[in-house]
């Protein structure tokens, strides 16, 4: 099992939930962030005056998948997710060791 | 009561389980039927009473101390529903040693066994003569004590000393209250209501027994509440609450959408289908909350009356007192509808309430008033949007207003959603509260609570009429009525509402504007991708005008804000702004580019509905060359208007237009362009003692000028001399021509005034060549002072600018310009901008 981090532009989340659920990847955290990567932010200005925008808001989508399908995962991310501007986000691939579920307590396998 | 029996604990505990057994299946039929209310709760209780005496009385041997068992809490007061917490409270009469605990576990451990919640206190007697103050729910929970079992006289003993305390507790519980109603946002009107814990709730209703017995001395005649209502509405909510109960197997108390269908059906609610009858149940549980809730801020209010309010007249009909407004004649307010709106004008404008009596008097006698009769005069329609303007108390005032059935009277349209419960997975509370919620959340843009927020509450100040925004909340959400496109149908309904408050075009177009378009600003900030260019492009070209953006920026964040207290987070604030910022900049900054001559649909409408003394070729040739961003902000009268003025100028000569709109004075003045022409003009105004608000100028690249400036009239120049207007004319053609020199007219006057009004903060001043092709763009922001816009554009006249576009405001005491420029018909380069800048800032720092 893996762990799939996805940062992405905020109105890019209903594109990679559609494109999660093509793949039967139903259970999904998604998360509002604030952060940069290389992107690091931008200057804005009001009214004359410069601001810095140094945290942008992005979305977190975090999924657990099997090993098997976790190419398919990634490459459906990007691909939702793409505009090929500075700050689609990035793909992040986590080991998940153990997995339960908490009404039933059963251990989940991979 | 049993006693112990020979054979020891067990036939104590079969007799117990039985006994209980047939108390809860005895009960839990009631609640099937929807019965079980108050009567059902207390004979619940009792039958507990005997449970709780036997086991107490199997094991009171242990212990040669003298102890009492008393009940407390909503067991004490005989509110125990089927799953509730039976709270004890077992006190002795000495020190707690080992028998003491034996006792307790003896008394304890049996009613574990029957499966019973407790909650349970074991006290010495010595622990109430100085109670612990950081546990205030325990002292409050003594309220409701009453015996059970023990020793009578150390009962009367706990029960003396609980009572000493009594008149301490009063803020306590009042600060429970207040902490407990914040969880719920501070309405009662939830789709998804915890019967007990919120606003109106099972535990408010035990708040205003306990008040009153705290200070009964406070509830003299004329300041009582309605115990009965009070006691129906505890009876509703305890027989919801026991369906909860059985249905749920456990304490529960929270109404889900899952729930009220069932919980509906049990209790015989009206109508044929399931929803229907879940909209009876929780149209009651509404009206049952707010008795409640009306009672319980009554109550308070007799607790905490104002002291700095002393009986003041106000008028001829009303009076202020401690309770809040009142009618000064009840016999005359009982007829005149409009005296009613005028109550809560008043209080709006005091700071304080409408009393008891005054919403009980509307209450009784809205029923046979129309929307027209709360409209009939000028007078009357201009009340209504004084109500309307966003201040402190407006929601509750508001709140109010609909309580008592007066705000559906003045608006029926906003009665078509009253209660209305719309499911989905977003919103928590009924339609009607969203809409007073989405207001509270405008008003309390007025003391911004964190620095983010600060930005929207100075949008707030900057608008130009905040009571068109109140308005078009109110009617925002009136489409929920039924399923489907809610802000289409929202505006059909609004029409009759805005046809009788007789809104200028203008105003009612922008409020027409708002509610069509309220959800489009969340949706471009959180669905789409807002720094797309044709995206934030098409956006800011919905928008049309800066006032028109704030609005719907304002309305979005009210909006949203209201859907439930998680909904609006930070993050969803700064995309907020962030598609603001841009859509303002693309308004402001990048409209000299876009000219009206390629947009043919804006011209064909003009040219159709011209009047007959206006041909198509001299329309044409009028706005030729004008951006597009003139349409936006002129309405078509406007502009016929303008191309009259605009007839046969020749140089040097000045056409203008003065008219006066409440406050505020409006020039209209066309010309053709020369050196220093918008310094001296706005020289002349200023000479005149006019404090300029707003103003826009468009310059054709034919030479033509337009400018339109509103102003205040603070010295009421203009007002106190008949021929004062033409004066302002005359001064303006003589300046225009060159006859007078505006300079040296100001000199004086503007030393004096210079000295009054220094520059507290440095002035911002920008420069940005990107959003226009053709303009550098000059934005600079400053301290108001009189004369301000004189010097700053007197400046880029002597710096060889040619001033194309301007865009004038004012934000409480700052000014903001933004100014389209060209040098020798090109951009400025770094070195012209450093030394533009340079002389602006000598300019505003000394006075020239």
């Amino acid at each position: 099992m893996k762990l799939i981090k996805s940062i992405v532009r905020p109105h890019k989340v209903d594109d990679v939930r559609e494109a999660l659920e093509k793949l039967s990847i139903a259970g999904m955290t998604v998360t509002d962030v604030r952060g940069h990567g290389r992107q690091k932010g931008h200057t804005a200005v009001y009214r004359g005056k410069e601001y810095s925008v140094s945290l942008l808001p992005k979305v977190e989508i975090e999924v657990v998948v099997p090993d098997t399908v976790v190419e398919d995962v990634i490459e459906a991310i990007m691909a939702a997710a793409r505009t090929g501007e500075i700050g689609d986000g990035r793909v992040f691939v986590l080991p998940v060791e153990q997995s339960y579920n908490i009404r039933t307590g059963a251990r989940e396998t991979n | 009561m049993t006693g112990r029996t020979d054979t020891g604990g067990t036939d104590v505990q079969e007799s117990a389980a039985a006994r209980l057994a047939a108390a809860r299946e005895e009960y839990a039929q009631l609640a099937r039927r929807g019965r079980a209310g108050r009567d059902a709760a207390s004979r619940y209780s009792y039958q507990m009473d005997g449970v709780v005496q036997s086991i107490v009385a199997g094991a009171r041997d242990r212990t040669s101390t003298p102890f009492v068992v008393c009940a407390v809490g909503g067991y004490g007061r005989r509110a125990l529903c089927l799953h509730s917490d039976v709270d004890l409270l077992i006190v002795f009469d000495g020190t707690i040693g080992a028998p003491e605990e034996r006792f307790v576990n003896a008394v304890l451990q049996p009613l574990w066994d029957l499966r019973l919640e407790l909650g349970q206190h074991v006290r010495e007697i010595a622990e109430f003569s100085d109670p612990d103050p950081t546990n205030p729910e325990f002292l409050l929970s003594l309220f409701d004590l009453r015996y059970l079992a023990g020793d009578e006289a150390l009962y009367d003993c706990v029960a003396n000393r609980a009572a000493a305390h009594i008149p301490t507790m009063i803020e306590p519980l009042l600060t429970l209250v207040s902490e407990r109603h914040a969880e719920f946002n501070n309405t009662l009107y939830q789709l998804e209501p915890d019967i007990k814990q919120a606003p109106g709730g099972l535990r408010d209703s035990a708040v205003i027994a306990h008040l009153r017995a705290m200070a009964p001395e406070a509830f003299v005649s004329g300041r009582d509440v309605d115990l009965n209502r009070v006691a129906g509405a505890e009876d509703f909510l305890l027989r919801v609450r026991s369906i909860l109960h059985v249905l749920g197997g456990r304490d529960v108390n929270l109404l889900t959408h899952e729930l009220q269908e069932k919980v509906a059906e049990m209790m015989g609610c009206a109508g044929s289908h399931p929803h229907q009858r879940v909209e009876a149940l929780m149209g009651e549980y509404f009206l049952r909350a707010r008795a409640v809730t009306r009672a319980l801020t009554s109550t308070e209010r007799a607790l905490r009356p104002r002291p700095d309010v002393a009986l003041r007249r106000i008028g001829k009909h009303f009076e202020i007192t401690a309770d809040g407004v009142q009618f000064a004649n009840v016999e005359r307010a009982t007829q005149q509808p409009s005296l009613w709106v005028e109550a809560f004008r008043i209080a709006l404008e005091h700071q304080c309430a409408v009393s008891d009596a005054a919403l009980a008097l509307i209450e009784q006698h809205a029923h046979r008033c129309s929307a027209d009769d709360f409209v009939a005069t000028e007078g009357d329609r201009l009340q209504l949007r004084r109500i309307l303007t966003p201040r402190a108390g407006l929601y509750e005032r508001l709140s109010e207003m609909h309580d008592c059935g007066l705000l559906n009277r003045i608006f029926p349209e906003f009665a078509k959603v009253h209660c209305r419960v719309v499911r989905d997975f977003y919103h928590k509370y009924t339609v009607d509260e969203h809409t007073l919620l989405a207001i509270r959340n405008v008003e309390s843009l007025l003391e911004p609570a964190s620095v983010a927020r600060r930005r929207f509450s100075s949008l707030l100040q900057e608008l130009h009429a905040p009571e068109l925004l109140t308005l078009a909340l109110l009617f925002h959400d009136v489409g929920k009525w039924r399923e489907a496109d809610h802000a289409q149908e929202s505006v059909r309904l609004a029409q009759s509402g805005l046809d009788r408050l007789e809104l200028p075009d203008d105003e009612r177009a922008t409020v027409e504007f708002l509610i069509r378009e309220h959800l489009q600003m969340s949706q471009v900030a959180f669905r789409r991708d807002a720094e797309d260019p044709q995206i934030a492009g098409r956006f800011a070209e919905l928008v049309g005008t800066e006032e028109q953006l704030k609005l719907l920026c304002l309305m979005t964040l009210a909006d949203v804000g209201a859907v439930s207290p998680d909904t609006l987070t930070p993050w969803k604030e700064d995309l907020l702004w962030r598609v603001y910022v841009d859509a303002y900049n693309r308004l402001t900054l990048g409209y000299g580019d876009d000219l009206l001559e390629g947009h043919r649909a804006g011209l064909s409408v003009l040219i159709a509905g011209r009047p007959s003394d206006i041909s198509e070729q001299e329309l044409v040739s009028f706005l030729e060359g004008l951006p597009r961003r003139y349409l936006t902000t002129f309405g078509l009268g406007a502009v016929y208007r303008h191309v009259r003025l605009a007839r046969n100028i020749q140089p040097d000569q000045v056409h203008a237009f003065l008219e006066n709109h409440d406050a505020v004075w409006e020039l209209t003045l066309v010309t053709l362009d020369k050196p220093y022409l918008f310094s001296n003009v706005s020289g002349v105004l200023s000479y005149f003692g006019m404090d300029i608000l707003r103003g826009q100028a468009m310059t054709t690249p034919d030479g033509l000028v337009l400018d339109v400036f509103e102003f205040a009239d603070d010295e009421g120049f203009l007002k106190q001399n008949v021929a004062a207007t033409s004066e302002v004319c005359r001064v303006l053609e003589e300046v225009v021509a060159g006859s007078l020199d505006v300079t040296s007219l100001l000199k004086g006057r503007e030393r004096s005034l210079l000295n009054r009004h220094r520059m507290r903060r440095p002035p911002v001043i920008h420069f940005d060549n990107e959003h226009s092709r053709k303009f550098t763009v000059l934005e600079i922001v400053a301290d108001d002072a009189p004369g301000l816009l004189h010097r700053i554009t007197r400046v880029l006249s002597a710096e060889g600018c040619d001033l194309h576009l301007a865009l004038i405001a004012t934000e409480g005491k700052r000014a903001i310009d933004v100014l389209h420029v060209t040098r020798t018909a090109g951009k400025l380069g770094d070195a012209e901008q450093e030394s533009l800048a340079r002389e602006i800032e000598r300019v505003l720092e000394v006075g020239d």
